[in-house]
């Protein structure tokens, strides 16, 4: 049996990167005894290798919990721990819309950050229950007091009732579950009315094929009932109905205010929809849920399997990984360098990365990446206007009236001493000043509006390291506006090679050719015949540079044991081959590719 | 009846370590030590394998550095063990080391063949080379050990400063008219010493011209190997196994043997290998689609190449059965030649050898799993 309404809180834990969701949702995990002791580890819920590695969490995770409070009564919690960073906030806004409330955790250390805003004013759209917790009090350099001030001055939170905690510790964790049950409604859900279950998340199981994740808002799913889709119309039966304990357990039912997963025989991946609304076949609610805004994706690159067979495969791939990921979206391209392949789009670089090192591990496929770029919108001069995400497709620049680019309008946190640091900065990349203001005596928040294009390719770092990593960034999209873009090509042995094709401001153009035409001397490794690498705009060659061949490439000596060995030395470079795109007689690398991102590497100019 | 195969014996002994040289060996000053000669008749005493050999080879390290009783119980130690039928018995030599008397015992003994270390004529590059001797010492080695051996050796490297002495190395070494001569380009090996120098190694297009000018001058000399040339007829029949991937037994630290499918080392660490001769550091069982790779990667090295018909004997199969793909990529670029029913490096093909091996390796099958 389920428990009742008021018997259920559902929240998520929201901050900017590293405040520590994941380590205070180890601490509640261990004070409610859901996972055994054994079994807990550091950031329990970052399951995925990647996570791990990284020590990020990627994906929005979704446990339920017991819980005796301190009035004796016995609850159930529904935990949705969210990732940080600024590439994931579609996970943070997708767990948002499942819950009745929110932890706001803020790093005592730290204070209050770019999304630590960001993520705030979202809970508070979608009008949840705002908890602050000061978290990591146990830091030498926690700064309690500023913390508390920030929330006030800047989230404009009730700042007095801020939890302390040290998630490492474990101080605060009883305090903040008593604040859950005391200051989370419950879930307001029908328990009579017809089925509404939102869709918030998915995956594919290769043994039982799509699992969906669900917040049931009214009415409640048994196995064996027939339901009904609502935005795509297809019904299925359902199997199976659980929840995260944290792995996956069946129960009976699940009913308004409860989170948990259904299965039904759902064959194709493209027939499930995160944000659609389930709902009872046999007695359809009128209305379905509001659902989830469409995400515009900011960042586009080519990914081509290495070898061209595997085209089938990566685009089985592609659909499996979008069903757990929404936010990125892909279509069939085709690049004469590259052949068949897709064009992605990503919410951000590291959201890219993390795309291309998923469908390599979890799907075995070897890929190459093309340069990320932003979309940019061309008036012909015939009146015609197009939208291009692909650099390669630019037309001819003597039909081209106006060229426009995506510009952001961004936030950024420092502490004042780094400010004059951040502005050189946002000026290099073409920033219009907005206005810098004062947080308090010791950190600024500077608002400036630049091309996305620059954002994409190296700004975070840039900001980490002139701000020795205590800069933070917000930023948005804020429209087109029509710039001096012009398309630079780069030729192999006088041939164009689309794939290596970027769009760069004109003023930059002729510093960028060359520097990408040397870095690409460095990348592209001696072949048997000599290459010339080429930069151009148009017709006009800006620098050409030459790979000698390779002349000579022998071992003196070859006895007894050297075979095997050598062997085993042949094998690993041929492999790292593999890694390479035969662009006419020319082996490239898979970093050639990516040499634009490393373009900005050196002085400039 | 068993196979027969080639005996390698490594003496990892040296009186002076040369930098830039990469083979396991250290530093003594003295004779080799008793309990490692020892440890190397144990070793082969208890040897599990092939009864007969048709080749011995004395290889290290130093091997001039054994004293004649210490050569003669190893020599015991073999022919008890081994049914040796008209060998060819090396043994390299340093020229500091040779001498009239040392030389008449190691023919006693039924060394037949001599390698010499001679490295070059000229005293700067032997001092660039961090070498012991000098020329002159070179030639009265040269002078000793071709008044005994009629079946010898010379080892030679270019490519070390000053760089234009080869011509003038080959030339007197031409003059004492070896039957074999083994010319290898200097390379900067990592791990020596010479590792730090890389810069100073030449261009490549230096490299080739003095590698060429080799068979040039020792015209009289088939270019039998990309590293070694011979007057027909004398080429090294040890070295030979190695580049038709034969059976091997290698006895000392660090030899390896391939025996059965199986390449494997001994303890690499002498003082390990005192403590447990015959263990084995590392064995591999090759697939047969391994053996068939390294069987036509070595041949490759060979100016004849590799015979279509000894590969179908050996393998029951052809080789364009097998590499199809793979030779008709190298004969496009220019590699590798048919030539009256063989395969075989072109010029460009002794120059790019490795390329040839990187055509015809395939990395995406899994190796045999470790013994
Ligand atoms: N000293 C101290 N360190 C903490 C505390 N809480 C978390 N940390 C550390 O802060 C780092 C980040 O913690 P996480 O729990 O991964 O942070 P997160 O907010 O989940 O990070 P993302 O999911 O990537 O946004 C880890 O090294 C934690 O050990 C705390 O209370 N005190
Ligand atoms: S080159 Fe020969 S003598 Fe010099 S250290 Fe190496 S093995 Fe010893
Ligand atoms: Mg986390």
């Amino acid at each position: 049996m389920s428990a009742p309404n008021e018997r259920i809180r559902t929240f998520c834990i929201i901050a900017h990167v590293d405040h520590g969701k994941s380590t205070l949702a180890d601490r509640i995990l261990q004070v409610t005894g859901a996972v055994e002791e054994r079994k807990l580890r550091e950031q329990t819920l970052d399951t995925m290798d990647i996570e791990r590695e990284r020590g990020i969490t990627i994906k929005a995770v979704a446990v339920r919990l017991h819980y005796r409070a301190e009035n004796g009564g016995d609850y159930v919690l529904n935990l949705i721990d969210t990732p940080g960073h600024v590439d994931f906030s579609y996970e943070v806004s997708r767990s948002l819309a499942a819950c009745e409330g929110a932890l706001l955790l803020v790093d005592a250390a730290q204070g209050v950050e770019a999304q630590t805003l960001a993520n705030a004013y979202k809970a508070i759209d979608q009008d949840l229950e705002i908890i602050p917790v000061i978290n990591k009090i146990d830091l030498p350099s926690a700064d309690v007091e500023s913390a508390r001030r920030q929330i006030h001055d800047l989230v404009g939170l009730n700042a007095q009732e801020a939890i302390l905690a040290s998630a490492k510790e474990g101080i605060g964790t009883q305090t903040i579950l008593e604040a859950i049950i005391r200051r989370i409604p419950p879930p307001k859900g029908d328990r009579e009315a017809p089925l509404r279950a939102l869709i918030f998340d998915a995956v594919y199981d290769s043994y039982r094929g799509v699992i969906v994740y669900v917040r049931i808002v009214d009415g409640r799913v048994t196995k064996g009932m027939k339901v009904l889709m609502m935005f795509n119309g297809l019904r299925y039966e359902v199997d199976e109905v659980g929840v995260f304990s944290p792995e996956i357990t069946a129960t009976d039912i699940l009913e308004a205010g409860e989170v948990g997963y259904v299965i039904c025989n759902i064959k194709t991946l493209r027939s499930t929809k995160v944000g659609d609304t389930i709902t009872d076949a046999l007695k359809p609610a009128a209305e379905p849920l509001p659902g989830y805004e469409e995400v515009q994706p900011v960042v586009f690159c080519g990914m081509y399997p290495a070898v061209a067979n595997d085209y089938e495969e990566l685009r089985n791939a592609l659909e499996k990984l979008q069903l757990n990921d929404a936010s990125f979206q892909y279509q069939a391209d085709k690049s004469d360098a590259l052949g068949l392949g897709f064009r992605l789009g990503f919410l951000g670089l590291l959201h890219m990365e993390i795309i291309q090192e998923r469908l390599e591990r979890e799907f075995d496929l070897t890929l190459v990446t093309t340069v990320p770029n932003v979309a940019y919108q061309i008036r012909l001069k015939s009146g015609e206007r197009l939208t291009i995400e692909n650099a390669s497709k630019m037309p001819p620049s003597n039909l081209i009236e106006e060229v426009a680019e995506p510009y952001i309008e961004a936030e950024i946190i420092c502490p004042t001493e780094y400010m004059s640091g951040v502005i050189e900065l946002c000026k290099k990349k073409r920033g219009v000043h907005v206005r810098v203001d004062y947080i308090d005596s010791k950190r600024c928040l500077a608002i400036y509006q630049m091309p996305l294009a620059e954002i994409v390719l190296d700004f975070y770092d840039r900001l980490k390291s002139c701000t020795r990593g205590y800069g933070s960034l917000e930023y948005r999209l804020i429209g087109y506006r029509p710039g001096e873009l012009v398309k630079l090509d780069i030729l192999l042995n006088g041939e164009a090679v689309d794939a290596l094709s970027s769009i760069v401001h004109r003023d930059r153009a002729e510093w960028v050719g060359r520097t990408l035409a040397s870095k690409l001397r460095t990348l592209i490794p001696r072949q048997q015949y000599e290459i010339a690498i080429q930069a151009a705009i148009g017709n006009r060659i800006l620098v050409r540079e030459t790979i000698k061949a390779l002349r000579k490439n022998v071992t003196a000596k070859c006895y007894g044991g050297d075979i095997t060995r050598k062997r085993k030395l042949l094998e690993k470079q041929k492999e790292g081959k593999k890694r390479m795109k035969q662009i006419g007689a020319v082996e490239v690398p898979q970093e050639a590719f990516m040499a634009l991102l490393r373009v900005n590497d050196g002085a400039e100019r | 009846m068993m196979q027969s195969v080639g005996i390698y014996i490594h003496i990892p002994y040296c009186r002076t370590i040369c930098p830039y040289c990469d083979f396991v060996r250290r530093g003594i000053p003295g004779e080799v030590p008793e309990v490692f000669i020892e440890a190397l008749c144990r070793e082969i005493t208890a040897f599990e394998g092939p009864d007969r050999a048709e080749s011995v080879f004395f290889g290290g390290g130093t091997p001039s550095l054994l004293a004649p009783s210490a050569l003669r119980v190893v020599m015991e130690a073999l022919r008890q063990r081994f049914q040796i039928n008209s060998p060819e018995i090396t043994l390299e030599a340093n020229p500091d080391d040779v001498t009239p008397e040392l030389a008449d015992t190691w023919q006693d003994l039924g060394v037949n063949r001599m390698s010499l270390g001679v490295q070059s004529f000229d005293d700067d590059t032997l001092r660039y080379l961090g070498r012991r001797h000098d020329d002159a010492v070179a030639r009265r080695a040269c002078e000793v050990v071709r008044e005994r051996f009629a079946n010898w050796s010379m080892d030679l490297i270019f490519g070390a400063p000053p760089v234009e002495s080869w011509v003038d190395t080959l030339e007197t070494c031409r003059r004492f008219n070896p039957l074999h001569v083994s010319a290898y380009g200097l390379t900067y090996e990592d791990r020596t010493p010479f590792a730090r120098r890389k810069d100073e190694s030449v261009d490549d297009e230096t490299y080739l011209r003095l590698f060429w000018q080799t068979e040039e001058v020792l015209s009289e000399f088939v270019h039998y190997e990309v590293s070694n040339l011979a007057r027909p007829g004398y080429a090294c029949r040890h070295n030979l196994i190695y580049w038709q991937n034969l059976e091997y037994a290698g006895f000392g630290p660090a030899a390896y043997s391939f025996l059965d499918g199986v390449r494997s080392r001994n303890l690499v660490n002498t003082d390990a290998y005192l403590r447990n001769p015959g263990a084995k550091a590392e064995a591999l069982r090759l697939s047969d689609e391994e053996i068939r790779v390294e069987t036509v990667i070595q041949h490759l090295r060979l100016r004849d190449g590799l015979f279509l018909e000894d590969y179908a004997q050996r393998f029951g199969r052809s080789v364009y059965a097998d590499f199809s793909a793979e030779t008709a990529e190298l004969v496009e670029r220019g590699l590798v030649e048919e030539h009256v029913g063989a395969l075989r490096p072109t010029r460009r093909g002794f120059e790019m050898n490795n390329e040839i091996g990187l055509a015809l390796v395939h990395p995406q099958r899994v190796s045999a799993a470790k013994r």
